[in-house]
C-alpha cells in the first residue's frame, strides 16, 4: 500500500497543476453556454443545466470574428512566407556560396539581431511606418512582421544548410546549375522541414502579435484576432456569457492546429526560445 | 569548378533583400532612437529641438518611471524566485513518472501558444469580482469578494499569476527536453549504488541541468523586460499607474500624449536596463556555467 501511494504522489501534484491550467478554459467554456451573468453567479462552476447557443450567434455577429479572424490569417501566413523566403535567400547566400569573410561578417551582423529587445524599437518603426504612408493598412504589420522574423529565420535555416553535405551542390554543378537553380532545385526541397518549424514559430508570432497590431491600426475591418477581442471585450464587457463565446472562437482554431501538429510546434517553440 | 557559387552579383542579389530590411527595421531603428532621446521632438512637426539630457534626467526624476522600472523586477523576482522552481519541480515530476508523460507535456504547454491578449481577457473574467472563479472559490471560504484588477494592492500581483500561468508550462518542456537527454546510466547507476529517487532528483539531475535553468532565467529576464502586452489588456496600467512597466510608460508618452523624444529616451532606458541586468546575472550566477558533454 505505501508503495502504491509513493507512486501516485507525483501523479496527484501533477494532475493538480494540469487542473490549474485545464480549469481556466473549462470555466469560459461552461460560461459560454450559460443564459446570463447571474446564471454563471449562481453556478460558476459545473455545466448549465440548460445549454444556450445563442451566445455563439451573437458574439459572432457583435465581435465581427469573421473579419478579425480572415485578417488575422492572412497577414500572418503572408508574412510568414516571406519571411522564410527572403531568409532562405540570404542563408543560402552565406552558407553555400564562397564569398569568403563576407559570409561570416553578413552573418554575424544579423545574429546581432537576436539580442535586440523588439519592443524599445516599436517607436521608430512606427515612424517608419508613418513615413512609408501606410500607417493604418495591412502593410503596416506585415512588414515590420516579415523584418522581425528575419534573424530569428535566418539562424535555423543556416544552421539547417550548413548541415547539407557540400557533395549535393558540386553534382548539381557539373550537372550545368547555376546558383539559382542549385537554391531553387536542391537546397529549398532539402530545407522544407526547417522551413516548417519555423513557419510554425513565425506564424503563431505574427497570430498572437498585439502591440503593433493594436497602435499601428485605427480601421475597425482592419483589425487582427487579439485586438480585436480586446475590443470586444471594452464593449460588451457586461455580459461575460457572450464574451465567454468570443474567447472560444480565438482560442478554439489554435488548440485545434496544436492538438494536430502539438511536437512539431513544441520543437519548433522551444528551438525558437534561443531568440530570447 | 565553384564558380557557380562564386558569382558575385548573384551573392549580392540573395542577401540584399533581408538585409535591407535588417537595416531598415533593426539597425535604423536603434539610432534613431538614440538620436530622439536628445530631443523634444513631437512626433510630426518638421523641426526637431536638441535638448540634450533634459528627458534623462525628467524620466530618472520621475517617480512614475521608477513605478514602472520596480513592476518589471517584480516581474523578474516573480519569476526566478516562483516560477522557477515550480519549473524544476515539475519538470522533475513529469520526467519520473512513467504513465501520462506526453498528456502531461501537451496540456501544460498549451497557455504558451495563445495570444497574450486573449489570455488577458480570459484572466480578467476570472478575476472578476462578483461572478469571477476566484472570487467564487474564495467565496466558499467565505471570503469577501477581492476587486483583484482595481485594487492597487492585488494588482501587479493578479498580472504576474497570470504571466505566470502563461508561461511556467513553456520552460517546463524546455526543461524537461533537457532532464531527458541525460543518459540513463548515471540514473541506473546510481539507482544500483541505493539512492533514492529524491537522491538522484537532487544529486545527480539538479546539477546537470543548472545550464538550462540559468537560460530559462535569462529568457524570464529577457521576457520580463518586454512586458507589456499583458498589463495594457488587464489593467492599462492602472489602478492610478501601478501596473505601468517600463514599455507601457514609454508608449504612453510617445503614441498617446505625442511626446515622441522622451517616449525614445524610455526606449533607450530599456535598452540600458536590459543590458545592466543581464551583464550582473552573468557575472554574478553564471561563471561556471560551463557546456556539459556526456
Amino acid at each position: 500500500m505505501p508503495r502504491t501511494l509513493k507512486k501516485s504522489l507525483p501523479h496527484i501534484a501533477l494532475l493538480g497543476y494540469l487542473l490549474v491550467v485545464l480549469f481556466p478554459f473549462l470555466f469560459v467554456l461552461f460560461s459560454s453556454v450559460k443564459k446570463d451573468n447571474n446564471s454563471i453567479a449562481l453556478n460558476p462552476f459545473g455545466i448549465p443545466k440548460e445549454f444556450v447557443f445563442n451566445n455563439y450567434v451573437e458574439a459572432w455577429v457583435n465581435a465581427k470574428i469573421s473579419t478579425y479572424f480572415f485578417n488575422s490569417l492572412y497577414i500572418s501566413v503572408l508574412a510568414s512566407v516571406v519571411s522564410i523566403l527572403l531568409a532562405s535567400m540570404f542563408a543560402f547566400a552565406v552558407t553555400r556560396m564562397r564569398q569568403g569573410k563576407w559570409n561570416t561578417i553578413l552573418f554575424s551582423l544579423v545574429l546581432i539581431g537576436m539580442l535586440i529587445p523588439n519592443n524599445a524599437l516599436m517607436l521608430p518603426i512606427y515612424t517608419i511606418v508613418r513615413k512609408l504612408h501606410i500607417l493604418n493598412t495591412h502593410w503596416a504589420l506585415i512588414i515590420p512582421y516579415i523584418a522581425n522574423a528575419i534573424p530569428f529565420t535566418i539562424i535555423i535555416l543556416a544552421a539547417f544548410m550548413r548541415s547539407l553535405p557540400s557533395e549535393i551542390e558540386e553534382a548539381a554543378v557539373m550537372d550545368g546549375l547555376k546558383a539559382p537553380g542549385i537554391f531553387a532545385k536542391i537546397i529549398v526541397p532539402l530545407t522544407v522541414p526547417a522551413m516548417v518549424t519555423v513557419f510554425i514559430v513565425n506564424f503563431l508570432g505574427n497570430w498572437n502579435e498585439f502591440l503593433l497590431a493594436n497602435y499601428f491600426l485605427s480601421n475597425d475591418e482592419l483589425r487582427t484576432l487579439p485586438v480585436g477581442m480586446v475590443q470586444f471585450r471594452d464593449q460588451y464587457q457586461m455580459n461575460y456569457a457572450q464574451m465567454s463565446a468570443g474567447i472560444v472562437y480565438s482560442v478554439l482554431p489554435v488548440v485545434i492546429i496544436y492538438a494536430v501538429l502539438q511536437e512539431k510546434i513544441i520543437e519548433g517553440v522551444t528551438a525558437g526560445s534561443v531568440k530570447g | 569548378m565553384n564558380k557557380a557559387l562564386k558569382n558575385p552579383l548573384i551573392f549580392i542579389l540573395f542577401v540584399i533583400p533581408a538585409l535591407t530590411l535588417f537595416f531598415v527595421f533593426f539597425i535604423y531603428p536603434i539610432f534613431s532612437s538614440i538620436y530622439y532621446s536628445f530631443t523634444s521632438w513631437n512626433g510630426v512637426s518638421d523641426t526637431v529641438k536638441y535638448t540634450g539630457l533634459t528627458n534623462f534626467k525628467k524620466a530618472l526624476g520621475d517617480e512614475r518611471f521608477w513605478v514602472s522600472v520596480k513592476n518589471n523586477g517584480w516581474f523578474i523576482l516573480f519569476s526566478v524566485f516562483i516560477q522557477v522552481p515550480l519549473i524544476v519541480f515539475f519538470s522533475l515530476l513529469i520526467a519520473n513518472v512513467k504513465k501520462l508523460k506526453g498528456l502531461y507535456k501537451t496540456a501544460v504547454f498549451m497557455p504558451s501558444i495563445m495570444s497574450t491578449a486573449v489570455i488577458g481577457i480570459l484572466w480578467g473574467f476570472i478575476y472578476e469580482p462578483n461572478i469571477g472563479l476566484f472570487n467564487k472559490l474564495l467565496g466558499l471560504f467565505g471570503v469577501e469578494p477581492i476587486y483583484w484588477l482595481s485594487d492597487e494592492r492585488f494588482a501587479m500581483l493578479s498580472i504576474l499569476i497570470t504571466n505566470a500561468w502563461q508561461w511556467t508550462g513553456f520552460y517546463i518542456v524546455m526543461v524537461l527536453a533537457a532532464i531527458l537527454s541525460i543518459p540513463g546510466e548515471l540514473d541506473e547507476a546510481a539507482a544500483i549504488d541505493g539512492a533514492t529517487g529524491f537522491q538522484r532528483a537532487t544529486r545527480i539531475t539538479l546539477p546537470l541541468i543548472v545550464p538550462i535553468i540559468s537560460v530559462v532565467i535569462m529568457l524570464s529576464i529577457a521576457g520580463a523586460m518586454k512586458a507589456a502586452d499583458i498589463v495594457i489588456v488587464m489593467t492599462k496600467g492602472g489602478p492610478a499607474g501601478s501596473t505601468e512597466v517600463m514599455a507601457t510608460y514609454m508608449i504612453k508618452y510617445a503614441i498617446t500624449n505625442f511626446k515622441y523624444g522622451y517616449g525614445n529616451t524610455i526606449a533607450v532606458l530599456i535598452f540600458v536596463f536590459t543590458l545592466i541586468v543581464t551583464a550582473l546575472y552573468q557575472l554574478l550566477f553564471n561563471r561556471r556555467s560551463e557546456r556539459i558533454e556526456y
